[in-house]
């Protein structure tokens, strides 16, 4: 009976947004030079989201190339921009960009899209979606915002208190949308004891971040937990607060990898964090970009195609950007002492 | 005679440093609540600790008309091989972990030095090409992987925590004495050595240092090889204090230690500074920047403009009373000895 429903109700859904398609499957062997680039090279995450992409590479035989193409980190948003021009004046047929320029990349996308190219995101969208086809969200980025206000709610319990951000750098796309959806949600009454007092950036770097959370602390006597959506920012803040002993008084959270988490959250000094796959990520975006350089998707709203081993995605209208497409993926992992250390191996 | 005809220009410059950093600490203590106490002290002399050491490397190239943009990198290879290694070999001695950072950071200051000295390239595209070469160098050597703290011994983690001395709630840090260890040392080198006194001869005239017969070009690469060197224990330190290393380790440390260097008083020409100077002008960049995170009314967009900006005042200012003092005083010597 439910089935039934549900079956109804969706076919009334299609029907009322005027399209009526099928999934679309893959069909394999067909050929595309394919690009996946990172934010920068050396960082564990991208590598990760790189066998992903190969995985997906191999099971849809694609006779093609796929290349894993990345700025230097101390050239990054120049590089970003330069590997996309480069690979448009190369005829590739598609790239995946986890954008780290902001909107400056725009103008090289819409190039390369005037070229006939496929210009996917994943990870980082272009925050205009200009020149963008298609953004592979990792996250839900207003679940994101949730997601970290819960665990602020976990670790700081009913009686609250004070608590900072402590974020990458104060344009990356992925991060101020995050911090953004927490905002949103911590007006919801079950928050209410939660106040957020400061968010500071420490550029994705260690010693950076490593000051600035000792700086917080410095500056908020009565901090409680820093927050910080992002892998190295996270880490170290909860060396920092190792070293100086404030572990008791203040806590770490937010995203981070269980590799480079698990001591902290044995001994304590970061209690619970979140991640997502990465190696999924990698391998959605591939079967994305695959489908639509081939020529089996457009990429428009409503669309559904299969990712082979992870199942159904539809593409939608992103409602966490004034414009531009997403697929969305999830779920988000939450990390404590039961399941980190299995998941750090 | 009033007392501040006494001084020579380099001991002036390093007043009006103390004097500045008085300043600062002044202006914000009022304006921050709970700012004067040991805690400051604590942070910022564990954060000094590494800048300073880098900051006295770059016055060694810079003393010598050169500059050295190559550091960061060394800074984040070193961190990162010394670290992988550790990880790896967890029983290595202390000392031989510190011996092989050194090592590693010599061996890149030679290369640079080898291409400014010996093959007459200009520094700045020597060390700008460096640069992106052993950050690369890391980027490959990585293989994207972290060097992650729970691999490191457990003495190096303690490191940066390892009080030598404590008095009630200040403590001073091991690597805080190495650092002062360095500094002293430095400056009894570039003061009291022929060797020191030369660095400055060739910074401020290399024309008339060569007809003096100095070896200018094995002097350069020895400048260029102290600044390895102690890029090679800055890296040491950067991965005692920071434990989990990635590929962006010491990214933009080049550009702050020619900050410290320039702030400190060292002429970006060469021939003048001290390394007494250079660690000052790290506090003091690196007092302004704790001051200015804690300081409430001040978004984080305009942080680093304004420390942009306090810096440029603070060279600016120094440099135009700098000239009037040395304009006064070469009157005045001229005149008190006119047999010269």
């Amino acid at each position: 009976m439910m089935k039934k429903f549900l079956a109804v109700a969706a076919a009334a859904m299609m029907v009322s947004s005027g399209i009526l398609m099928a999934h679309t499957v893959a069909k394999k062997g067909m050929k595309a030079d394919l690009v996946l680039m990172p934010k920068f090279l050396g960082i564990l995450v991208f590598d990760q989201a790189n066998q992903g992409a190969q995985e997906a590479h191999k099971e849809l035989q694609n006779p093609g190339k796929l290349e894993f193409l990345g700025p230097t980190p101390e050239n990054s948003v120049a590089g970003q921009i330069e590997i996309l021009t480069t690979a448009t004046t190369q005829g590739q047929d598609g790239i995946m960009i986890s954008n780290n320029a902001g909107d400056q990349i725009a103008p090289a996308a819409k190039s390369a899209r005037d070229k006939g190219m496929t210009v996917v995101t994943w990870d980082s969208p272009i925050p205009s979606a200009e020149g963008e086809q298609l953004f592979i969200a990792q996250v839900d980025f207003n679940e994101t915002g949730t997601v970290m206000a819960d665990m602020a709610l976990n670790i700081m319990g009913d009686a609250g208190g004070d608590f900072a951000v402590l974020s990458a750098s104060p344009d990356a796309a992925n991060q101020n949308a995050w911090i953004a959806a927490m905002k949103e949600a911590l007006k919801a009454p079950k928050y209410s004891a939660l106040n957020l007092v400061d968010v500071v950036y420490g550029d994705d770097q260690s010693e950076k971040s490593y000051n600035q959370a000792l700086a917080l602390v410095d500056k908020y006597p009565k901090l409680k937990l820093i927050m910080a959506p992002t892998t190295v920012g996270i880490a170290a803040s909860a060396k920092a607060m190792q070293d100086e002993g404030l572990c008791g008084q203040v806590k770490t959270s937010g995203l981070g990898l269980p590799a480079e988490m698990v001591s902290y959250t044995l001994n304590d000094c970061a209690p619970e964090f979140a991640l997502w796959s990465f190696v999924d990520l990698g391998y959605l975006s591939y079967y994305a970009t695959y489908l639509i350089a081939t020529g089996q998707m457009e990429g428009i709203p409503g669309e559904t195609f299969k990712a082979g081993r992870m199942g159904y995605y539809t593409v939608e209208k992103d409602p966490t950007r004034a414009e531009g497409l997403r697929v969305l993926m999830g779920p988000f992992t939450v990390y404590d002492k039961s399941n980190v250390e299995a998941a750090s191996k | 005679m009033s007392p501040i005809q006494g001084l020579r220009p380099e001991k002036l410059r390093e007043l009006v440093l103390l004097i500045l950093i008085a300043l600062v600490l002044i202006v914000f203590s009022s304006v921050i609540e709970n700012y004067l106490n040991a805690r400051l002290f604590n942070r910022v002399s564990a954060s000094v600790a590494l800048m300073a050491v880098l900051a006295i490397g770059q016055t060694m190239v810079v003393l010598t008309r050169n500059i050295d943009l190559s550091v960061g990198s060394i800074v984040g290879f070193t961190a990162y091989f010394v670290g992988h290694q550790l990880s790896q070999y967890g029983d290595m001695h202390p000392m031989l972990a510190i011996f092989l950072a050194v090592g590693v950071g010599t061996l890149m200051g030679g290369i640079n030095g080898i291409l400014v000295a010996y093959c007459r390239i200009p520094s700045i595209i020597v060390t700008l090409g460096t640069m992106a070469l052993y950050r690369t160098l890391l980027v490959e050597y990585s293989d994207a992987q972290t060097v992650l703290t729970v691999n490191l011994p457990r003495w190096l983690l303690d490191l940066p925590s390892l009080n030598l001395i404590s008095f009630d709630r200040l403590h001073l840090r091991v690597l805080v004495v190495g650092m002062i260890v360095v500094v002293v040392l430095f400056q009894i080198v570039l003061k009291y050595t022929s060797f020191g006194r030369k660095l400055y001869a060739i910074g401020s005239n290399p024309e008339a240092a060569k007809m003096a017969g100095f070896a200018n070009q094995r002097m350069v690469l020895t400048a260029f090889l102290l600044c390895g060197a102690l890029a090679g224990l800055t890296g040491f330190m950067f991965l005692a204090r920071f434990g989990n290393i990635t590929v962006v380790a010491g990214i933009g440390f080049e550009l702050k230690s020619v900050a410290a260097v320039v702030v400190g008083g060292v002429n970006i020409f060469g021939g003048s500074g001290s390394a007494f100077g250079a660690f000052l002008g790290a506090v003091l960049i690196d007092l302004l920047e704790n001051s200015l995170i804690r300081w409430l009314q001040i978004s984080e967009f305009w942080r680093d403009a304004l420390l942009g900006l306090l810096i440029l005042i603070s060279v600016a200012t120094d440099s135009v009373i700098m000239k009037r003092f040395q304009l006064y005083w070469a009157r005045k010597q001229a005149r008190s000895s006119p047999e010269t």
